[in-house]
């Protein structure tokens, strides 16, 4: 299709396929890009920097290959992924990488992506565990370190203004996000979770104000659709990591179902979250990430000594897109290897399972190849939540 | 099956020491004594180790349950897979870390009977009073297990520690991040003092806890004195007596008993040195252990090793030290602060080094460093299938040391200044299991890999004759 009778949906799908062709574009005009694993690198910074922030995902289709030369197989197979197109070259247009105390799949072969891959600039983030006084001031020292690191880099000094600045376009972005997910909302959804995936994995390659004009004008073009594009089903939530690719979506949506909102990372877990405006620009990031990304990763204290209110402290967010998008059922996918989320499925679970919202537990490898041998597990879900 | 012939099927192992040998009896000793110790009312916290805690539990007189040395003792009797298969029918990935998902099966079956499982390993493990977990770089599971745990026992409260560390950057000395790194772990561990002061009802006496942590000092010094005596050739202790070291070392630190362990160890090395005793009657190939827990129910293949004329004079795996005097610590009589400077210190020791050789990388220096002060002749590592945290970059280190340890000759200028050729191979190996387990081993095929490896040792060595 050529560029000018083409949509913007199509628009997203040569994004998405061809993904991170804008910011080689980017490179080739003399930008600088800066890649990034997870959820918890404050983006903000890297664009306050004048930096392209690009987020490095993985390719369910591609085999892990020459990244195993370097990487152990028991890291995580999302990451493996990640690590093996970079050292394959399909992110040879970055400058630098970020990579932040996420887990230790990418925390503990920081080393091995930084020599690795050679390039001019990288920089770990050290991100607590926990959620108090002490870490809070921990966590904007080192935000402020990276600040200064990147500003070195980018021979620019980060002005709060210039973080405020970002700070606006992000949240923006995040208030578009968040008109997406309204669209799913209504049953059937205006929009299918096929398409929601796509939209937001391209969204995190891109520089942050031409994803706004991109979800503006998905938004402008949905809005006006005279049809769902999908039939009533029953309505699930995905829970897990991080979903980088419309392949397990497709599949649940494939077996007669609607995926009609999620709690992943590139999905609710760092899309929804505002950064706080009107105080310091560093304690506001450093509250986003740290207290607002609701993952695992991080401990949250017990709730005065009780269990259940514990869980609903932990997991509340999830209860509450779940009645907030009427869901009939859960699927929680969690890839192998995964301890952070891999510990909390009983108490994910338990959680759900107060609630009365059904849930399917699924365990997976990150790889086309084998995905198809869980559909008939979602399949005998659905039959059962009908 | 019965006790007896249990027993029978697993002698004991045979050690080089008699520090090691004396081990076994003290681990039994203290997780009986954690049994004893809530019968008798104390209080009993779950505790990691490495976490720099050590003195301050003991200070305070909670009586710590290391929950990672119950599990390794389960896998060492080759009895965790019934505790496994607990965990794995409550949901939890048999992917996941093994210690934890041994305690977790535990836990859950404990707490479902009310007692100890049947047949509990030396007794079984006691049920806490509290839970000490760890928020570090070094390790997840630390940061889940006892959050997960709750599920199961929802009125034992958790204390989580916060206990960073930054990690090796070309453009970052530590001297730039260390106040606040220090600043938040001194908060951490006094709000460990605050919630233990709270839940023991009793308050912290600092000048008791000074005194332990001058003792837990003065057992690092000893300790790193006593393991560079088997620099010594023939080495007189390996690295599989070494695992059985460790305990004191992991388990005890901050008690007389510890350092007293290490006063013997000193000395029965010492005197072995003293008689060219080593590990084995004729050492032919000296190796480090470069990385990875071991597999506790096959801790016989460092013998086998041993019956090949392989002996392991170190390892970096539970070296939980360095010499307190080398740390550049402070001056301060605040023992919680000394306690915050001695971890941040030990995790960035090799940083220095690191930035001498551009290109390289802290593990990668002190990997260098043990190969040169130890003469070793080749490298072992183990990567354990179920534990990202110690086994996630040791491809890349091996990978790393072979551009300085090439099979290709190298120009060497000597000490005389004069022009040389030297090959410096240094074959490795990695070998492919778990900490606990066994389902992943076999000891057929271990021992088949360690023979080639052997073989690879012995042709280097007649290259390296033969250029001669």
């Amino acid at each position: 299709m050529n560029e000018q009778n083409s949509t913007v949906m199509s628009k997203v799908e040569r994004y998405y396929k061809d993904y991170g062709i804008r910011a080689r574009e980017l490179k080739k005009e003399g930008k600088t890009v800066i890649s990034y694993l997870c959820s918890l690198v404050p983006m903000e910074i890297i664009t306050a920097a004048g930096l392209v922030p690009f987020r490095i995902r993985g390719n369910v289709n591609e085999p892990i290959t020459k990244g195993d030369t370097n990487l152990e197989t028991i890291a995580c197979p999302f990451i493996r992924s990640c690590f093996d197109l970079s050292v394959k070259g399909w992110y040879d247009f970055c400058d630098g990488i970020v990579i932040p105390h996420g887990c230790d799949s990418m925390t503990r072969p920081y080393s091995t992506w930084r020599y690795t891959l050679g390039l001019p600039y990288s920089h770990f983030i050290n991100v607590p565990h926990t959620v108090s006084g002490p870490s809070m001031e921990f966590f904007t020292e080192e935000l402020n370190t990276f600040r200064k690191s990147l500003g070195r880099f980018a021979q620019k000094e980060i002005a709060d203004s210039d973080l405020i600045e970002a700070i606006d376009l992000y949240n923006e972005n995040r208030d578009k996000a968040k008109a997406l997910y309204d669209l799913r909302k209504s049953d059937p959804p205006l929009i299918s979770g096929t398409e929601m995936s796509k939209i937001l994995t391209v969204g995190m390659s891109l520089p942050v104000t031409e994803a706004n004009e991109l979800f503006a004008e998905v938004l402008e073009e949905l809005t006006q659709r005279k049809e769902a594009p999908v039939h009533k089903a029953p309505r699930i939530m995905v829970d897990g990591a991080c979903i980088d690719n419309i392949d397990f979506v497709k599949l649940i949506e494939d077996s007669g179902a609607n995926v009609v909102v999620d709690s992943l990372c590139i999905g609710t877990r760092d899309y929804l979250p505002h950064t706080d405006v009107g105080g310091d620009p560093l304690d506001a990031l450093a509250h986003r990430y740290l207290d607002k990304i609701n993952c695992p990763r991080t401990y949250r204290e017990k709730a005065e000594g009780a269990y259940e209110k514990d869980l609903t402290a932990r997991f509340g967010d999830i209860g509450s897109l779940g009645k907030e998008f009427k869901v009939d059922g859960v699927i929680l996918y969690v890839y192998k290897y995964c301890d952070p989320f891999g510990f909390e499925v009983p108490a994910r679970k338990a959680y759900l399972d107060s609630l009365n919202i059904p849930v399917l537990y699924l365990e997976d490898e990150y790889s086309a190849g084998i995905i198809g041998r869980l559909r008939t597990r979602i399949q005998a879900f659905l039959e059962m939540i009908e | 099956m019965a006790e007896e012939e249990k027993k029978q099927e697993r002698k004991k192992r045979r050690t080089a020491t008699e520090a090691a040998s004396s081990i076994g009896a003290m681990v039994k000793a203290a997780i009986g004594g954690t049994v004893k110790a809530k019968e008798e009312g104390k209080k009993l916290a779950y505790s990691f180790i490495v976490c720099s805690y050590d003195e301050i539990i003991r200070a305070m007189d909670v009586v710590p349950v290391w929950t990672e040395n119950y599990a390794g003792v389960c896998g060492a009797k080759r009895d965790a897979e019934r505790f496994l298969e607990r965990a794995e029918s409550q949901s939890f990935s048999r992917s996941l870390c093994t210690y934890a998902l041994c305690g977790l099966g535990f836990d859950q079956w404990r707490e479902e009977l009310g007692e100890m499982p049947p047949d509990a390993p030396w007794g079984g493990q006691a049920r806490p009073d509290f839970m000490l977990s760890s928020g570090q770089i070094l390790c997840d599971p630390r940061n889940k297990w006892y959050q997960a745990a709750q599920q199961y026992m929802p009125d034992v409260p958790i204390y989580d520690v916060g206990l960073p560390y930054p990690l090796y950057e070309d453009d970052i000395e530590v001297a730039d991040v260390q106040d606040y790194y220090i600043k938040y772990i001194v908060a951490e561990l006094r709000g460990l003092v605050k919630f233990l002061e709270e839940q023991t009802g009793k308050k912290m006496d600092y000048d008791r806890l000074s005194e332990l942590v001058d003792l837990g000092e003065r057992t690092w010094n000893l300790i790193w004195e006593t393991y560079e005596l088997r620099r010594a050739v023939p080495t007189p202790m390996g690295t599989g007596d070494a695992m059985n070291t460790m305990v004191p070392m992991v388990f005890m630190m901050g008690t007389q008993e510890a350092y007293d362990f290490y006063l013997d160890l000193n000395k029965e090395l010492k005197d072995k040195i003293a008689r060219k005793e080593g590990v084995v009657e004729d050492e032919k190939y000296r190796l480090l252990w470069g990385g990875g827990l071991p597999s506790w129910f096959a801790l016989t293949d460092f013998n086998y090793f041993n019956s090949k004329g392989a002996v392991f004079p170190v390892e970096t795996t539970y070296r939980m030290i360095e010499p307190i005097y080398r740390l550049n610590m402070p001056d301060t009589n605040d023992p919680i602060e000394r306690l915050a400077w001695r971890w941040l210190g030990y995790w960035t020791y090799w940083y220095d080094k690191a930035k001498k050789r551009p290109g390289s990388e802290p593990d990668v220096e002190r990997l260098i460093q043990y190969i040169e002060d130890y003469q070793i002749d080749g490298v072992v590592m183990h990567e354990a299938f179920s534990c990202r945290t110690w086994h996630l970059g040791l491809i890349w280190q091996l990978n790393q040391l072979r551009k300085i340890y090439k099979p290709i000759p190298v120009l060497i200028l000597g000490q005389d200044g004069k022009k040389g050729e030297e090959k410096r191979e240094l074959p490795s190996l990695i070998l492919e299991s778990d900490i606990i387990d066994i389902s992943t081993y076999s000891e057929v095929d271990t021992r088949n890999r360690i023979d080639a490896f052997i073989e690879t040792l012995e042709q280097v060595r007649k290259n390296k004759a033969d250029r001669r």
